[in-house]
């Protein structure tokens, strides 16, 4: 069905997530929110990477970006928050396109290696212009559910609604793109790109064109976080910001978007799930505080040794070497 | 059919993962206000527990957490015991909002209690709507002088003096001893900094030279070579740092390797030993002589009252650690949330918790040696300095060998040798 009416899948799923959300308390909705976030993000890097063949550790850079585009537009020119969530796509894509024209002449760990440089140098910028707001950042209000929600409909429910919307928009418009000329032409660089050049396809357009798009997607990402936390500084995306993100997309599979959900529920999930059972047990502090990195390290290492593609691709291929028996 | 299966199996893999967050339901509303029972009252705090800000800083919630078990073992507050729930925010802001949220919404604290970080207080504040719901935000761990000013933090308390104040009280400590020196600044190039360079400014103070450097710079260490350059070249006799402890590490270690000598000039935050002791021990010693400033009594004064019960209680609580500083103002900050719980009476309210202190506030007993100036127009905490001067194993002795507390406010008022008399330990150090 979902491939018949993907659209219609889409709505589907929208509605069930609706309704899940008046049916949860609070916090469920907020992490709710964060994993709408994750997603995006997420199915940014596993573009980049799944299907362009283009590696970025320094994702957080690009979310920092489109955070700062939006509270930077909403604060100055008060813009409404639809307007502020575009121009930090825009602003974003802008970033990803300049890097993207470096990236294309890069590969593997050289690739890495500035994307890194990148994470840990763009967040200090906003030190060195007061109009960033320095380390405590700027706030960024979106303002009030409207009215004719109710008065009981909470700020994060409201969140969870925009965070929601912009992931099911996203996924859908980007699944769409991948079954395009351009997703196919990233496919083909990726696999082999001396074959792709041969076939027609030039190489470094189609990388610097992935690049934009991803960039522009975790632009989106960056805007949304900074909504859930109301303010944008530069402490909010860390390097370990860049790591967990790409900690998700292995564990979902960098190589298919159908199992983005899977990484972006794990990184929200685990330190709550871990923290509450390291509580029952009377360990020390230091154990309860680095558990929950220690559970997500080794689950990337299980899923690298063992689900390398990710548990929705093995799946796949283990369903269609039984159909070839 | 395979493409059709794999789609279905991240569809199903998707609701489930969500209907799995779903399986804990709300509790029955209570009457009275979240985190209290008739016997117990639940704190929250959020603190840097691990990552690249946690050494110092995470003794806090011990320090405090050891100073409420000291409180329920002698009869809790008004017939109820402080729980603490603690969590680590790793000083990055989406955490610390993350975890308020969990405080707030699951563990259903009752108060927030000493937050630390500007940037991680904004954001739960504006995040979680703190004002909004009327969560009381105790004591937060920041100088920056917004956070006192209740019209933009309603339920928010600070319990450090701005770091305005302390560049007022600096300005005037450097005008009275160094006015025919050479003097320079390096400071922290944000709102912190911005708070101090306001308070110089206030005080009459201009530096011959001006070393501002980024915050959160992870090269402070390689840039530290340049300030001393510029310092030898300007000639800076004296030389204030109003910046964090790396920067004050940075500092003091390549003054050393180039054998530069100036008269150092610590500012509170960047004066902590047991943070640059974590960088290196070595550069401990660095801190000899250098100036520096503080409102609570010296962790090493064994004649304060205050400090002999903190030493006894942390002694049996956490034998293992070192008593410091930062274990001061984790008990000192638990000492004045309690004596704040106390005065809100049995009848307990978030709201009742926020008018006592507003309206007592100013009167509670505390460890600290300047008044505090909670009022229903500003919630700063402590409201001045004394100066001391670093020993060898980087405590700060007093000058004088007693304290001389400079008091002022954040705003144009003077700044005065307080006649402040710290008012007797309640009996046992349990708040009436």
């Amino acid at each position: 069905m979902l491939k018949k009416h993907p659209l219609f899948t889409f709505i589907v799923f929208g509605l069930i997530l609706f309704l899940l959300s008046n049916r949860v308390d609070e916090l469920r909705v907020f992490q709710g929110a964060t994993v709408a976030i994750y997603v995006i993000a997420i199915a940014s890097i596993i573009l980049l990477t799944g299907y362009s063949g283009q590696v970025s550790l320094g994702h957080g850079a690009l979310l920092a970006i489109g955070g700062y585009a939006a509270a930077l537009s909403r604060n100055h020119w008060g813009v409404p928050v639809w307007i502020s969530f575009c121009i930090a796509v825009l602003a974003a894509a802008l970033g990803g396109y300049l890097l993207g024209l470096a990236a294309a002449r890069l590969s593997g760990p050289y690739l890495a290696g500035t994307t890194l440089a990148l994470a840990i140098g763009l967040p200090s910028i906003a030190n060195q212009f007061s109009i960033f707001g320095g380390e405590q950042g700027l706030l960024f209000d979106i303002g009030a559910p409207p009215s004719s929600l109710g008065t009981d409909f909470t700020q994060y429910k409201w969140y969870f609604w925009i965070a929601s919307l912009a992931a099911l928009i996203a996924i859908y418009w980007l699944r769409n793109v991948m079954s395009s000329r351009y997703g196919r032409s990233w496919k083909a660089v990726r696999g082999n790109d001396v074959a792709a050049e041969l076939a027609g396809i030039n190489v470094g357009r189609n990388k610097v064109l992935a690049f934009t798009v991803s960039a522009g997607l975790a632009g989106l990402a960056g805007a949304l976080l900074a909504m859930t936390i109301s303010t944008v500084s530069p402490g909010a995306f860390p390097l370990a910001l860049s790591f967990s993100l790409a900690t998700g997309a292995v564990l979902s599979g960098v190589t298919t978007l159908g199992g983005v959900m899977i990484g972006a529920v794990t990184l929200v999930a685990i330190p709550e799930i871990v923290g509450s059972v390291v509580s029952r047990f009377e360990s020390s502090e230091s154990v309860a505080n680095n558990l929950p990195g220690l559970v997500v390290s080794a689950l990337l290492i299980l899923t690298v040794l063992f689900v390398p593609n990710g548990p929705v691709e093995q799946m796949r291929a283990r369903h269609e070497k039984r159909a070839k028996r | 059919m395979t493409r059709t299966n794999r789609r279905k199996l991240a569809l199903t893999s998707a609701v489930l993962a969500v209907a799995a967050m779903t399986a804990s339901s709300l509790p029955a509303q209570a009457a009275s206000d979240p985190g209290l029972t008739s016997t117990t009252i639940k704190l929250g705090i959020t603190v840097p527990l691990t990552g690249i800000a946690s050494p110092g800083y995470n003794k806090i919630p011990g320090a405090m957490k050891a100073y409420f078990d000291y409180v329920n073992a002698n009869g809790g507050v008004n017939g109820r015991k402080i729980t603490l729930v603690i969590k680590d925010d790793q000083y990055i802001p989406t955490t610390a909002v993350a975890k308020a949220n969990e405080l707030i919404l699951k563990d259903k604290v009752f108060a927030l209690v000493g937050t630390l970080g500007t940037a991680s207080t904004k954001a739960i504040s504006a995040s979680t709507q703190l004002a909004k719901r009327g969560i009381p935000s105790l004591f937060v761990n920041t100088g920056f002088s917004g956070f006192a000013d209740p019209k933009g933090y309603p339920t928010t308390f600070s319990i450090l003096p701005s770091y305005q104040m302390e560049a007022k009280v600096m300005g005037k400590f450097l005008k009275e001893k160094y006015a025919d020196k050479k003097l320079a600044l390096i400071y922290q190039d944000d709102d912190f900094g911005r708070d101090a360079l306001a308070g110089f400014k206030q005080a009459g103070i201009t530096f011959g030279t001006y070393i501002p450097y980024a915050s959160g710079s992870q090269s402070l260490p390689a840039t530290g070579a340049g300030w001393i350059s510029k310092l030898k070249a300007s000639g800076a006799e004296v030389t204030v740092l109003f910046g964090v402890s790396s920067a004050s590490t940075a500092a003091l270690a390549n003054a050393y390797a180039a054998q530069f000598k100036t008269q150092w000039v610590l500012g509170s935050v960047g004066g902590d030993a047991t943070t640059i002791a974590a960088t290196n021990k070595a550069y401990v010693p660095l801190l000899y002589g250098a100036k520096g400033f503080s409102f609570a009594p010296a962790p090493t004064d064994a004649t304060d009252e205050y400090i002999k019960l903190f030493q006894s209680i942390y002694a049996t609580a956490q034998p293992t650690q070192t008593f410091d500083n930062n274990v001061v103002a984790g008990m000192s900050n638990a000492f004045v949330a309690v004596q704040a719980l106390k005065a809100a009476g049995s009848d307990l309210t978030r709201a009742g918790l926020i008018k006592t202190i507003e309206a007592k506030g100013a009167s509670f007993a505390n460890p600290f040696l300047t008044p505090l100036g909670y009022s229903a127009t500003s919630h700063v905490g402590a409201t001045g300095y004394w100066i001391g001067t670093y020993d060898p194993t980087g405590a700060l002795k007093p000058d004088g060998g007693k304290y001389t507390v400079y008091t002022t406010d954040s705003g144009n008022g003077p700044v005065v040798e307080s006649t402040y008399k710290r008012p007797a330990m309640p009996a046992k150090g349990l708040p009436n």
